[in-house]
């Protein structure tokens, strides 16, 4: 059941002379780039990873500094597209790719999507915004790469897209995990029981950080297999790291990214198991090698073999970003160990908003969540109790005493594309 | 058995109004009804002239509501007889969970809405003490 056996289940020391020798053309091609040429000045031949680690890291800002052009390896004519973040503060950040690398992307892609269960008979209708994002596109490529045929339909419309979803018998979704969530209402309310009157099988979600309870609320909800799926957009997208059939960990391969975890604090690079942030290095991309990006992703590499027989190692679902950490009264919290606990509760419906904001010089924690209408038995005690359990259950977690507010359904802001969770008054 | 309509409201301004606004509109008539808050959030129950439609309109509306059994019993109003029908309920072990009131004629009877945890046992027991108990078109007409 692999796209391509002989990569995907390549012994780990073939795997890793290969890394070698394309870190070694990697770092040859980068140096065409005007940054590169610069940065790489000292480097010449490596020949372990412990060489290749002496390279400085590259950061979002070097990314930023060096717009548009300094990246570049490459005569522009031999590019054939570039995808860029929104760059509401600042520069964005701008990747091209040539025809090679986006059939290279493209067949990563496919390669995640086959190791989940996709076939060329699935029907695959991609719910995720197309344009200069590349979570629509890089799923569109590498879904007509496997030979689904697919559904260009993008985000929002829940009407349509529900349409679609019953004419044509879509079997596999791409999409955000809070827009399953919201779209599952629209069905309710349509009277449509996805189990039955859908033929929905497998659903990939991503571009959002989520957490496991959250995928099973999904799974439960549909009836089907939810895969998550990482990848940024400096990393070319969709498709970096992507889960098998067991859904432990998602296999990051290794053929395409060289990966590595780091003290974020120190820079020092750590050994397999330790939580830290992930540091990837692009193998194959020749119009824009990057070189030991720091993605501010936190997670940790899953020791052990895999029982589906990859041997590309796994990464541990993402904790959440460096950047996102809220300081609340000097201790850590990341958002996602909030929506962890909130999900575990049947009674609690999937919107949320988190608000930070200074009382008395005191940083106060508000979480609003909505209630959900189906498990609503009526009374005020069981409201109260609710509300008692999931603050003792948060202050548990998070070490923090949140003020929990139960709000009605539907009263929170809904978005059609990424959930905005987190409000900071502080700032 | 009769019903009440159970509603999820926020403390906030118009939450209530929300409510009495989509009945109106569909000609449903608010029998009595009971707040019960706490701080942000409370719970109103209502008694409604057809509590299955105004439950199917709320839902629709996407009001958190449910549906929960009660018992409508009559008594005169004057002093003493709300004392008389608690202690029937106190001294069989009954427990209240909710109850209020509603004055029906001015002097003459008022309506005791009461939630227990034991239905059959409390009806056959109110009976046994020659209290009247509304029947649902009663309750819903009052």
């Amino acid at each position: 059941m692999y796209w391509e056996e002989s990569i995907e289940t390549i012994k780990r020391d073939d795997l890793d002379k290969y890394q070698i020798k394309m870190l070694n053309i990697l770092i040859n091609q980068a140096k065409n780039s005007t940054f590169y040429k610069k940065r790489l000045f000292n480097y010449e031949k490596i020949n372990s990873f412990s060489d290749f680690q002496k390279i400085p890291f590259t950061t979002k800002q070097d990314l930023r500094d060096g717009f548009p052009y300094d990246f570049l390896t490459i005569d522009i004519k031999e590019v054939v597209r570039l995808h860029s973040s929104s760059g509401t503060t600042g520069n964005p950040t701008v990747i091209f790719h040539t025809k090679n690398d986006l059939d290279e992307w493209s067949n990563l892609i496919a390669r995640c999507m086959y190791m989940a269960g996709v076939r060329k008979e699935d029907i695959f209708q991609n719910i995720m915004s197309y344009g200069l994002f590349t979570g629509g596109i890089g799923f569109h490529y590498g879904a007509e790469k496997l030979g689904a045929m697919t559904i260009p339909i993008g985000p929002g419309n829940s009407k349509r897209q529900i349409w679609f979803m019953e004419k044509f018998k879509t079997t596999v979704v791409h999409i955000l995990p809070s827009y399953a969530l919201r779209l599952y209402t629209h069905l309710q309310e349509e009277g449509i029981d996805p189990k039955k009157d859908l033929s929905l099988k497998i659903a990939f979600v991503g571009a959002e950080p989520h957490t496991e309870e959250t995928r099973r609320k999904i799974e439960e909800l549909y009836g089907i297999k939810v895969y998550n799926s990482y990848g940024l957009s400096e990393m070319n997208g969709p498709g970096v790291a992507f889960e098998c059939e067991y859904q432990n960990g998602m296999h990051l391969w290794e053929d395409n990214y060289y990966a590595e975890i780091i003290n974020p604090e120190t820079g020092e690079v750590l050994p397999d198991g330790e939580e830290g942030e992930l540091v990837l290095t692009t193998l194959k991309r020749t119009a824009m090698p990057i070189i030991r990006y720091r993605t501010r992703d936190l997670t940790r590499i899953i020791l052990g073999k895999c029982s589906c027989g990859r041997t590309h190692r796994k990464i541990d679902r993402i904790k959440g970003r460096s950047d996102d950490m809220l300081i609340i009264n000097g201790v850590n919290i990341f958002p996602m160990q909030i929506e962890q606990i909130l999900m575990k509760a049947k009674e609690l419906g999937a919107n949320y908003i988190i608000e930070v904001q200074k009382e008395n010089f005191m940083d106060k924690l508000y979480i609003k969540v909505e209630i959900n209408n189906q498990f609503f038995n009526g009374t005020l005690e069981e409201l109260e109790r609710l509300q008692k359990h999931i603050i003792e259950e948060l202050k548990n977690e998070i070490g923090v005493n949140p003020i929990v507010k139960l709000v009605e359904s539907g009263s929170l802001p809904q978005n059609e594309g990424k959930a905005v969770r987190v409000i900071d008054h502080r700032k | 058995m009769a019903h009440q309509l159970s509603i999820f409201v926020e403390n906030k301004p118009g939450k209530f109004e929300k409510i009495t606004k989509i009945l109106g509109e569909k000609d449903l008539n608010i029998r009595g009804f009971s707040v019960a808050s706490s701080g942000d959030f409370g719970v109103l129950k209502i008694i409604v002239n057809n509590p299955e439609k105004a439950f199917e309109i709320l839902k629709e509306n996407n009001i958190t509501v449910s549906i929960r059994n009660i018992l409508a019993v009559q008594i005169d109003d004057n002093s003493g007889s709300l004392h008389n029908l608690l202690n029937i309920l106190s001294t069989n072990n009954i427990n209240l969970e909710d109850c209020y009131g509603i004055s029906v004629a001015y002097n003459k009877s008022a309506v005791i809405i009461i939630e227990v945890e034991k239905y059959p046992e409390a009806e056959k027991i109110l009976l046994a003490n020659n209290i009247r108990i509304l029947n649902d078109s009663e309750i819903y007409s009052l």
